[in-house]
């Protein structure tokens, strides 16, 4: 199954879009402080957006990352 | 290509010194969440997060097939005492490669064995690092001359994982790369 | 044995000649870690850890040797490398 080049294209763009505003709003402080897993998790959420993947690198429930990552202030940009 | 990396490999590979070389010989990794939940070091923790952010690594989509897959194999393994046992996630990592029609990166000689003789699992190519160095050689990431090189790569592996690889997988190897660089 | 059990036993069992290498194998690298290791840093590890290092000698085997000290493979493998026993493959 093939996606379309433009939509690849769109898709990289909006990823990109997403990955700056998370990058802006969260709290390097907080985030420097956490314990390794923890701080590799956040990052990682930064980076890709991606809670699920991100609690695994945590250890923690998908709930449980979500608290973290609020009092990391980085937000979820749909 | 693709691969497969389990926790042993991993926990070594991340602490060489080279050990960015591994994002251009394969085209995406996979990892078994089961596998990530092993790792415990920041070293580990951030090289594999750091695959994962950048995309090479993924986590393998786990499916009730698979799970059936384990069941089967597990019991074929446990029943004869004369197999070396082995744990889940050495058994999942095998299982993805030959789903994935993967190469299963791993330093657990358990798995070296199953694939000597499973019927089902003899066509799975499991490397260790060393044959990981030497595909790095093959792909031109890593550019030597000599055999005298290569020894230089493989020993500053060792000297960083703390690891020995036996005289006659060296030897294997190295005929292989004397091969290639007569070419 | 069940019947099933014994049938698949049956149908998947390495050949004598690779049980053979397999024991030589595994002899040889029993030597090296034990020649290898920092037997003063494991004498004085807690009694799971020392356990699990001493059983990481003799078998080769990171995944059971972890569960002897209830750590992950990761958490062992740094004790590993403290007690200087190599891993060999």
């Amino acid at each position: 199954m093939l996606v379309d080049e433009e939509l690849l294209r769109r898709w990289a763009l909006e990823d990109e879009e997403a990955r700056e505003i998370r990058r802006r709003y969260a709290n390097w402080e907080f985030i420097k402080n956490q314990p390794p897993r923890i701080r590799a998790a956040l990052e990682y959420f930064i980076e890709r957006g991606d809670r699920y993947v991100a609690s695994k690198i945590a250890g923690v429930s998908l709930e449980e990352f979500d608290e973290l990552r609020r009092k990391a202030s980085i937000p979820v940009v749909i | 290509m693709i691969g497969v990396i389990d926790a042993c490999f991993i926990i070594d590979w991340s602490r060489y010194r080279h050990r960015d070389l591994i994002k251009g010989l394969f085209d995406i990794l996979y990892i078994h969440e089961e596998i990530l939940a092993q790792l415990r070091s920041e070293i580990s923790i951030s090289f594999t997060s750091r695959l994962l952010a950048e995309g090479k690594l993924r986590l393998y989509p786990w499916t009730q097939s698979d799970e059936d897959e384990f069941l089967l194999l597990r019991s074929e393994i446990i029943a004869n005492p004369r197999i070396p046992s082995l744990e889940r996630p050495d058994l999942l990592c095998l299982i993805i490669a030959r789903r994935a029609n993967a190469i299963l990166l791993s330093e657990n000689i358990g798995i070296h064995r199953v694939i000597e003789f499973h019927p089902r699992y003899r066509n799975v190519k499991v490397w260790t690092a060393l044959e990981t160095l030497e595909h790095l050689v093959y792909r031109g990431l890593i550019t030597l001359s000599s055999e005298e090189e290569f020894m230089r790569f493989v020993r500053e592996y060792e000297q960083d994982t703390n690891h020995i690889f036996r005289k006659r997988r060296i030897e294997t190897c190295l005929k292989r790369l004397r091969t290639w660089l007569r070419r | 044995m069940s019947q099933e059990i014994e049938d698949l036993v049956k149908k998947i069992t390495p050949c004598k000649e690779l049980l053979r290498k397999w024991i030589l194998e595994d002899e040889e690298a029993r030597e090296i870690r034990r020649r290898y290791a920092n037997w003063e840093f494991i004498k004085n590890q807690p009694p799971k850890v020392r356990l699990a290092l001493t059983y990481l000698i003799e078998s080769g085997d990171l995944y059971k040797a972890a569960k002897i000290a209830d750590l992950t493979i990761d958490e062992l493998n740094e004790l590993r490398i403290k007690a200087k026993i190599p891993n060999i493959t």
